[in-house]
Formats: C-alpha cells, structure tokens, sequence
C-alpha cells in the first residue's frame, strides 16, 4: 500500500489531509512538526513513506528544515511542500530540496490528490 | 504617534519657538556675522585711505616749510653778502657767496620740485593701494557668502528631489552658517518623518501579508470539511447540500478576498513583481474560457472566444494575466443578466496584442467610467447586493497590466453592454517560449 507521511501543527489539518487521502486509498503516518518527521523517517531504509507533505512553517522544526536535513542523508522520496502563502515563491522558497511541488492553502483536493497519484505511482 | 518618550528620544531638537531662539545663540559663536566684517572691513579701508592722505599731506607741508626756511635763509645770506660787497670789504669772497647761494636756490627748487612730485606718488600710491584692498575685501565678503549660499541651493533641490541624507556644510558668515544649520535640522525632521512614515508602511503592509497569512489555515479547515461533507452529498438532505454550498461559495470569497488584498498589499509596498517570459497567448486564452464556461453555463450566459490565427508572442507572466482575465470575465458574468452573451477576442494591434472581453449587460454609467480602476469602487447598490466582488479586482488588474507595461481600458453604453481592452507588449522577434522555473504550485487555489 502507497503511505504518505503527512506533517501539519495544525491537528485540524491533520485530520483534513488524514481523511482526504485515506479516502483516496492511501496509508497515512502523520507527524506534529518536523523534529517527528526527521526521527520516523530513516533514509535508505525500504519500508519508508512514498511521499511527504510537509507544512513550511511548524514549531521545533519546519517541513523545509526536516527536508533539508533528510536530503542531506541522502533520501530520495519526493516531497511536496505546504505553504499558507499564495505564491509558492514567496516563501523563500530554497531551490537545493528536490522540492516536487508547492501547495497553497487553501488546499485544492483534486489537485493535491491528482500529484500525489503522479508523484506515488513513480515510487511504485 | 510614537509615545512621548519615544518622540523626546529619537527627536532631539524638538520644533518649538526656543529652536530659532537656539540657532541665533549657537549663530553668534560661529564666527563675526556678515555685519560685522563688513564693518570691520569699511574701518580698516577707511583707516589705511585717512592715514595715506594725512601722512602724505603732513609731509608734503613740512617739506614745504623746510624749503621756505632753506630760501629764506639763503636770500638772508646773500643780501648780507650784497651789503659787504656794496661797502666794499672782501669784494671778492662776497661775490663767491652770491653766486654760491643762487645755485643753492636753483638746487632747492629743483629738489622741492621732486619732492613734491614723490609725495604725490606715495599719496596716490598708498590710495590706490587702500582702494585695490578694500575691493578685494568685498570679493572676499560677497565670495564668502557665495559659496554656502550655492551650496545650500544645491541641497535643497536634492532635497526637494527626495534624497533626504542631503546635509550642507555649515560654514561662511553667521549668516549662512545660522542658515546651514537650520536647513541641516529641516532635512533631519523631514528624514525622521519619512522614516517614521515608511515605517508605518511597512508595518501595514507587514500587518496585512501575516493577516492573511494567518486566516489562511483556518479557511483551509472550513473549505476542507465543508467539501468532506460534499464528497457524501448522496446521504444529505437537499436542505443540507445548499446550507454547504453557501459555506464553500462564501469560502471562495474569502479567498479571493484574501488574495487581492495581499496583492493590494503587495503592490503598495512595491513587492508586487511579475517574472514576464516569452509566452504564447492562444492556450492560455483557451484555458481562461474554460475555467469560466462552468459559471457562465449556470447562468445560460454564451461565452464565446474570437482568438486571430498566428498570434504573436507575448512578454507576460502567464499566471497573472490569467487572473486578470479571469477577473474580467467574471465581472462580466456577475453583472450581465441571464442569457446574456459574453465575448473573448484577441488581435495584433500596432501597440502590442488586444485581448477585448466584451459582454451585452447593463453597462456603466460615465459617473461610474472614471472612478472603475480605483479600489473598493463597484456597480450601484442594487448591482452589488447580487454580485460578490471584492471591488479590488479592477485596481489589481490595472497594477499587474501595467506593471507588464500593457494597458488597460474600458468603454461603455448603458444598455449596450461594456467592453474591456487590456493590451500586453509583443515578447521580442527571436525569442522562444519558455517554460516556467522552479517547483511547480500545485493547488494555487480559486481565485
């Protein structure tokens, strides 16, 4: 079964993306801020998550902080970004993560859904 | 205002009366004013003129009386002479004494002759010479002032052209130094001001991006939700299908809501920036129908698209002028009637292409046509009541077609319909489509 690794410090969000993508018929871990993600995510290992969606901003650590890290260790899973901005590139956006895509809040389902499905059947 | 402690701190001159009593005291220690040195200067002139011409004269009359005491003395000796050859004695040394005392008047008269002439010289040299120094002290004096008072003109129109670290050199007469130092504080205040005002900007712009920023996360959980329930529409009554469906259209608003005022926001604080790159106008003209075909269709409205064969290029960013003609064309269809028709044409047009989104709804009255580009300015009231714009849109249009070095546009007839022109530079000949940098956006939301 395809997993996402979902992390958000908003719980309401949380459930939200939970929900949608478990409908959609994915597994879901999720993750309160980046310091969580970095220590469930171990890179290299074959049972890890197929994606990542990860909030830009969250307290400890921020999704791009965590990713900077994983990638620095050498993880390969694409990655997609959640941004409350609504131009992905003011978000300081750095340019060296690998980053497959930004998405803007408020979220579009079917578009989110949509990359998900192209970024996952990649992995698989 | 800043608290008053904080004002007394940042401000040290404060302007109050005491201020200019402040410059005038400070003023006198800078130096002998313009005043004075001219006094000083009429004093020495008129000193060194008197005392070349008493000089002079005191000694041209005493040479005189010298010379008057000399002939008199020899006229003196020569009659004495004249009585002893007349008697007789010494005839002949008498004689000598004659001839001797005549030559020493004519050598006397030569020798005041000269005198005279010398005098007069070094009176009308030393004249001459007070004249030449008294010049040179009032070219000294007017350049003294010059100098500080182009100065000064200089700084202020730096000043009046918006550089205000312009500061002047505070030197010259106490005059233009007074003058130095208070167009010194000016130029501090007027700084201070700008500051604090740029400041106030920033903090408003500031205030804004995080606002809406902030509300975005909780938008996202009621939009979310809201559609969750959407996705089990079959098990909803049709009473419940409508109360979400008024959550979400409400939902969109404030989306769109949210995003123009942080461009508003953005555009005020001057970080409103377009990222413009070769682009060809069909595909996206194409896709902005059929983003807006699923409203117009509600409405039975016809949306038609009239796109010339072989358009040129255009320099644009795609995503902008989508969200502008989107935001045309949903005036357009808000403010025309049912079954109205709604008209999407493009062209090339000597100033670049003309993209025209012409509908047949109830136009805009003039009153209206000159105020429609401006903020928060939308239809009469009953219009409004039915239409949920933000009455931002327009504005925003004009800042990004502009900001593209495009115009925009618009005619009108009440009763005909209205018809808006954005017209968008041609990209240059040679230059290639190309493809957008970086990370794809996905999910940029509705606009």
């Amino acid at each position: 079964m395809t997993t996402v690794l979902v992390a958000d410090d908003s719980e309401t969000i949380l459930l939200l993306l939970r929900t949608r993508l478990e409908l959609a018929g994915y597994e879901v871990q999720t993750a309160a801020d980046g310091q969580e993600v970095t220590e469930r995510v171990v890179p290299g290992s074959s049972d890890g998550p197929d994606l990542l969606l990860l909030d830009a901003m969250m307290p400890r650590k921020s999704g791009i902080e965590a990713l900077r890290e994983l990638r620095a260790a050498g993880l390969e899973t694409p990655a997609l970004i959640v941004s409350a901005h609504q131009d992905p590139r003011d978000a300081d956006a750095p340019t060296d993560l690998e980053i497959s895509g930004y998405v803007t809040k408020p979220i579009d389902f079917d578009q989110l859904l949509d990359a998900v499905a192209e970024l996952t059947a990649k992995a698989a | 205002m800043p608290s008053t402690d904080a004002e007394s701190s940042s401000r040290p001159v404060a302007s109050s009366p005491i201020t200019a009593q402040a410059y005038s005291r400070r003023g006198r220690r800078l130096g002998p004013s313009l005043a004075n040195r001219l006094r000083i200067g009429f004093a020495i002139a008129f000193a060194v003129l008197t005392a070349a011409a008493v000089i002079g004269v005191g000694h041209f009359i005493a040479q005189r009386q010298d010379y008057e005491n000399s002939i008199e003395r020899s006229y003196q000796a020569e009659m004495a002479a004249r009585v002893e050859f007349a008697e007789g004695n010494r005839a002949g040394a008498a004689r000598r004494t004659i001839a001797r005392e005549e030559a020493n008047r004519a050598e006397l008269r030569n020798s005041i002759s000269e005198d005279t002439r010398n005098t007069a010289i070094l009176v009308g040299g030393g004249l001459l010479a007070g004249l030449i120094g008294a010049l040179l002290l009032f070219a000294g004096l007017i350049a003294s002032m010059r100098r500080p008072l182009e100065a000064l003109v200089d700084a202020a129109g730096r000043l009046a052209a918006g550089d205000r670290s312009t500061r002047v050199e505070v030197g010259g007469p106490s005059e233009t130094a007074t003058l130095g130092k208070a167009f010194n504080e000016m130029a501090t205040e007027l700084e201070l001001e700008a500051s604090e005002r740029d400041q106030l900007d920033r903090m408003k712009d500031e205030f804004v991006l995080t606002a809406s920023h902030e509300l975005r996360s909780p938008l996202t959980s009621v939009q979310g939700f809201a559609e969750l329930l959407m996705l089990d529409r079959d098990s909803l009554t049709q009473r419940q299908v409508e109360t979400v469906e008024i959550i979400l259209d409400n939902c969109r608003h404030l989306v769109r809501l949210l995003n123009d005022l942080l461009d508003l926001a953005r555009s005020d604080a001057g970080r409103l920036t377009i990222r413009p790159r070769p682009t060809r106008l069909t595909p996206l003209l194409e896709d902005v129908v059929r983003t807006m075909r699923a409203q117009t269709d509600k409405s039975e409205q016809t949306l038609t698209e009239n796109i010339e064969p072989d358009l040129p290029l255009v320099e644009v960013e795609p995503d902008r002028i989508r969200q502008i003609l989107l935001n045309l064309l949903t005036n357009a269809h808000e403010y025309s009637p049912e079954r109205a028709s709604i008209q999407l044409t493009a062209r090339v047009a000597d100033t670049g292409v003309e993209i025209d989104v012409i509908d047949n709804g109830p136009g805009i009255p003039p009153a209206q046509m000159e105020h429609i580009f401006e903020r928060f300015v939308r239809g009469d009231a009953g219009m409004t009541q039915r239409v949920g714009g933000t009455g931002l849109g327009l504005a925003i249009s004009k800042s990004l077609v502009e900001l593209h070095g495009g115009t925009i546009a618009v005619d009108s007839e009440v009763g005909r319909g209205s018809t808006f022109r954005v017209t968008l530079p041609v990209a240059p000949p040679g230059a290639v489509e190309a493809p957008q940098a970086g990370p794809r956006a996905i999910a940029e939301g509705p606009r």
